[in-house]
């Protein structure tokens, strides 16, 4: 083998990738020493500015682990719903009650379990914080993957079968490159996304005891604990830096290089978008002969491993037809049915079971507190959806109306949205008290912050999506400011503002867990609801009472999107749908 | 004339293929087919849209299984992808993603055919089909008849015994169509390319005689053989020749047959389906028959001047035919007296009369006849149901909507899409529009 050596030019964008190289490396070093460092509560965070750049690296790395596992198990669930009819009908249903129940309850649970099965290291401690975030990543990423498969045109998969291609090679070339732009935008929502419970996912605790991990969130609630300013104003902007960095160094030149995979021929209006990053990393040329070198080596691998391919390849057939045979049988078909059937509603009921015994220890007189905690707080979630779409809705028309604004406010937008709400709430509720409001209308203002930007952004790209033809028709009758609202900006955004009013809802119903209880300046603030109910079981390891209080709201959550948003939907689209 | 010989490459026993609309309805797309294909022909086959002969292709390459009957390759039952075939698809099917060069050499791999070689039939195919100099574009920088030629030197690459073709040339403009046809006729000729046998489903009745040895011509509603035309024109063959013209006449022939049989005169309660064409395509067609000479015209020169396809005219003189407006003696169209009538009147005594007309119409007498029973109002649901088991064979929703469009049109019906419901204008406890109408 030739020895590896230095390509012939060498320029600057080669010794950035090299540094970033680096980087990662030293990174996830020091990212997996502390997942190996040995558990002790409440470790001692570090105030100091120096300490903080560390911090968020911890940090991002927990984001990028969460990211990639969530990449994972997207391709796993839109292929296997894409590709079986049963599949297809147990999993759709489960990943809208996943995504629409306060995963955040289930942190403690998930804490408990994770560090007793590793007691001595922090790596349950990091696993569950891991887990937390990818709770908050995945789903929308995997239902995108699948109905970019389900919209798969059929001619395309043909050509693949005809061309002979084993499903692992139409996996890898067609329909993962097919669903690449959703899943790269869906990315970018999802990494923002996974931020919100940042500071609660890196500190909390859990009756008396206190878990710690370091990170940028712990950070904050301990400098938000001492009322140190300094502190607090420096994690903010390192967040901020962090937020943009993403965005500069990772989307924007993902969401370009995407472009490449677009199905439909027609570019969206307008320039296409541009990444200076990706211009840049054009011009280097490691990457072109690290390609080859990787090809090289690969082959010069498969060169020497082919004798140990040989039994391989004699079984092999075997091992996979045999299984494909069997499940091709309809008797086999059904009995494995039933058997996953059976497996699954085991699992249901022992769930249920488990879920009864707790809840059979509350008592009538906590249903009923439960019960006027949520209808607090079901008002104040209705509040913010309704002050967000106030503002939202004539911004994102403002916004979306004109491609130029919005080609420059979007990007803005998407960094400062990604900004995660709950390291602003102590801010902002302290702020309040000066001005003399308190808690329980503060409140519905942080759930404001927790949900607007689904609104902004879904109204936004509806707006965005009118066709030119029918805004020179509201210009060439002339239509008064009025009527062109009426009958041209509101009916063309209805649809979309549902699925964001869905969505904020949601947002505010996980946001209420952190903005009805919230420690600010060293002292405790608590109003009543079903998010402070849920936030003081946990701090009181009361177990009955947080998991009466996350069935209430799940099924709460549920059932309104269930029977309002979904008919609501289904009538918005039908009525005010742009396709004909 | 002499029967094809040959080798029996693939053929279709006694196949039929179901399958279940969205809303639930099942429908048979092909319905008892049997047929062969042997070695060195060149199949086409022709027929109405919905007729499945894309169900039947996709079966021969392996991409569908029949539900009923069995599909054989050399007499052995197909078992996954026919790995003897190719497929040119109607909308290219090539990856975005993927270069030329790329896109062609799909096929070779799991071939077994790999490094020089795999690069030497890439360039054979490339070079085939005249794509030269364009290896490493990507599809969306050529044209649509460029990305065929990608489509086709995909095909070719693999060198296919037999090339499956749906519509191949449905999405490409008629110049490049007409010289993409003959290519093909010489890649079949030239021995080099490996492919002996052509299997081509297309829309376009001078395409299958230029093509040709065997035409199949198939019925809708189910789909199944109608008819087998021999062609043994000598190739090259020439268009606008007289023996050309000759054999696209008797092709014409069997299609107007099929697409436009001659009325039956059975009892009149038996229900007709209207069929699927809209208000304006009928007077479209009316409009344009005035502008001939004696108001006649043959089908497919209709077709040709109105630029669409002979399916799409043909029914839509069908649904002028119902409503009493033409004839069809044979293959032409003849206005009659009521259809000049008709076009003669001013907006709104065409309505009336077309309401008088539709009254007529054993599916509309139904329908009022449903309106009238429960006080002029149903739910769309129940006439679906209605529909379904009337016509089995027909995709109810849209026949659902052609009658909401006439209805509408003659101002007999009225429907809420809102809530879901027809009901019957001008019904005020008795006073029907019939009524007002007499």
């Amino acid at each position: 083998m030739k020895p590896l050596r230095l390509p012939p030019r060498f320029g600057l964008a080669d010794v950035a990738i090299l540094c970033l190289v680096g980087g990662v490396i030293a990174t996830v070093v020091a990212f997996a020493r502390e997942f190996e460092a040995p558990f002790v509560q409440a470790i001692q965070i570090d105030l100091r500015p120096t300490a903080l750049p560390w911090y968020t690296l911890y940090s991002l790395s927990r984001g990028v682990v969460a990211l990639v596992i969530s990449y994972l198990f997207a391709l796993g669930f839109g292929w296997a719903a894409a590709r079986s009819r049963m599949a297809e009908r147990l999993l759709l249903p489960m990943l809208d009650i996943l995504q629409s129940i306060p995963v955040l309850g289930f942190l403690p649970g998930l804490v408990l379990g994770l560090m007793s099965l590793f007691p001595t290291r922090n790596v349950g401690l990091e696993l569950a914080a891991i887990v937390m975030i990818f709770t908050a990543q995945a789903w929308n990423l995997a239902l995108s993957f699948y109905s970019s498969l389900k919209s798969l045109p059929q001619p395309l998969r043909d050509a693949c079968k005809v061309a002979g291609w084993p499903p692992g090679r139409t996996f890898r070339e067609l329909e993962v490159p097919a669903g690449a732009q959703g899943l790269v935008w869906n990315g970018m929502l999802s990494m923002a996304g996974g931020w919100f419970f940042l500071m609660v996912n890196e500190a909390f605790r859990l009756g008396d005891h206190d878990y710690r991990l370091p990170g940028i969130g712990s950070y904050m609630s301990v400098a938000l604990d001492q009322g140190n300013v300094r502190a607090m104003a420096l994690a903010i902007g390192a967040m901020v830096a962090m937020i943009v960095c993403v965005d500069q160094l990772l989307w924007r030149p993902l969401v370009v290089w995407v472009e490449k995979f677009r199905l439909d021929e027609t570019p969206g209006g307008g320039p296409r978008p541009s990444s200076w990053v990706l211009e840049f990393l054009r011009h280097a040329h490691l990457p072109r002969h690290a390609a080859r070198y990787q090809q090289r080596a690969y082959r010069s691998a498969r060169r020497a491993t082919r004798t140990l391919e040989l039994p391989f390849r004699a079984v092999g057939p075997v091992l996979v037809r045999a299984p494909r045979l069997a499940l091709e049988h309809p008797l086999a078909r059904k009995i494995g049915t039933a058997l996953l059937v059976m497996a699954l509603a085991a699992g249901a009921a022992w769930g249920a079971w488990h879920l009864w015994l707790l809840l059979g220890q509350l008592k009538w007189t906590d249903w009923g507190a439960l019960l006027a905690a949520a209808a607090l707080t079901f008002v104040r979630v209705m509040g913010s959806v309704i002050l967000s779409t106030a503002w939202a809705l004539p911004a994102g028309v403002f916004v979306g109306r004109s491609p130029r604004v919005a080609r420059t406010l979007q990007p803005v937008i998407q960094v400062v949205a990604s900004f995660p709400a709950p390291m602003l709430f102590p801010l902002v509720i302290l702020l309040f008290e000066r001005i003399g409001v308190g808690l329980g209308l503060g409140a519905v203002a942080l759930m404001v912050l927790a949900g607007q930007w689904y609104i902004l952004f879904n109204v936004i790209s509806a707006i965005a999506a009118i066709p030119q033809q029918l805004k020179d028709a509201s210009a060439a009758f002339r239509l008064p400011r009025w009527s062109r609202w009426r009958a041209l900006y509101l009916p063309a955004a209805l649809p979309a503002l549902i699925t964001g009013w869905v969505t904020a809802a949601g947002g505010a119903w996980n946001g209420s867990i952190v903005a009805e209880y919230i420690e600010a300046g060293g002292r405790l603030r608590i109003t009543r609801g079903l998010g402070s109910l849920i936030s003081e079981a946990t701090a009181h390891a009361n177990f009955p009472l947080l998991a009466g209080g996350i069935a209430l709201m799940s099924l709460v959550v549920v059932s309104w999107n269930r029977l309002v948003w979904r008919s609501m939907m289904g009538w918005a689209q039908a009525r005010f749908g742009l396709e004909q | 004339m002499t029967p094809p010989q040959g080798t029996v490459l693939l053929e279709a026993q006694h196949v039929t293929q179901r399958f279940r609309l969205p809303n639930g309805q099942e429908l048979e797309a092909l319905r008892d087919v049997s047929l062969t294909v042997r070695e060195h022909e060149v199949v086409a086959l022709v027929g109405p849209s919905g007729c499945g002969k894309s169900t039947l292709l996709r079966m021969f390459a392996g991409l569908a299984r029949p539900g009923e009957g069995k599909v054989l390759y050399r007499g052995q039952p197909l078992d996954g992808v026919l790995a003897a075939s190719a497929m040119v698809f109607q909308s290219f099917a090539l990856l975005p993603w993927l270069t030329v060069v790329e896109n062609v050499a799909m096929g070779l791999e799991a071939r077994g055919v790999d490094g020089v070689a795999r690069r030497d039939a890439v360039a054979r195919a490339i070079n085939l089909v005249g794509l030269d100099g364009f290896e490493q574009a990507y599809p969306k920088e050529l044209s649509g008849g460029m990305k065929q030629r990608v489509g086709f030197a995909r095909a070719l690459a693999v060198a296919p015994e037999i090339l499956l073709m749906d519509e191949p040339f449905g999405a490409l403009d008629p110049l490049t169509t007409e010289n993409m046809r003959s290519q093909v006729i010489d890649l079949w000729r030239d021995p080099a390319t490996g492919v002996n046998t052509l299997v081509i489903v297309t829309h376009s009745v001078e395409e299958a005689v230029f093509l040709a040895g065997r035409i199949i011509v198939f019925g809708s509603n189910p789909g199944h053989v109608r008819e087998e035309l021999v062609n043994t024109l000598p190739y090259p063959r020439q268009e606008r020749s007289p023996d050309f013209n000759v054999m696209v006449e008797r092709l014409h022939a069997i299609l107007t047959a099929t697409l436009l049989p001659e009325p039956v005169p059975a009892a009149p309660q038996r229900l007709l389906p209207f069929p699927r064409v809209h208000v304006s395509e009928v007077t479209g067609l009316l409009d344009h028959l005035l502008t001939l000479p004696d108001g006649k015209g043959h089908v497919f020169e209709l077709a040709e001047d109105l630029g669409v396809d002979y399916d799409r005219m043909s029914a839509v003189v069908r649904a002028a035919e119902q409503l009493g407006w033409v004839t069809t003696p044979g293959e032409v169209v003849q206005l009659t007296g009521a259809g000049r009538d008709v076009m003669a009147m001013d907006d709104a005594e065409r309505k009336d009369a077309t309401r008088a007309r539709l009254l007529k119409q054993p599916l509309f007498g139904r329908l009022v006849a449903m309106l009238k029973e429960s006080e002029g109002v149903v739910e769309d649901e129940e006439v679906l149901a209605d529909l379904t088991i009337y016509f089995p064979f027909i995709p109810v929703e849209s026949l659902f909507r052609t009658v909401v469009e006439w209805g509408r049109y003659a101002e007999l019906l009225d429907h809420d899409p809102d809530a879901g419901r027809l009901g019957l204008l001008g019904w005020e406890g008795g006073t029907t529009a019939e009524a007002r109408a007499e």
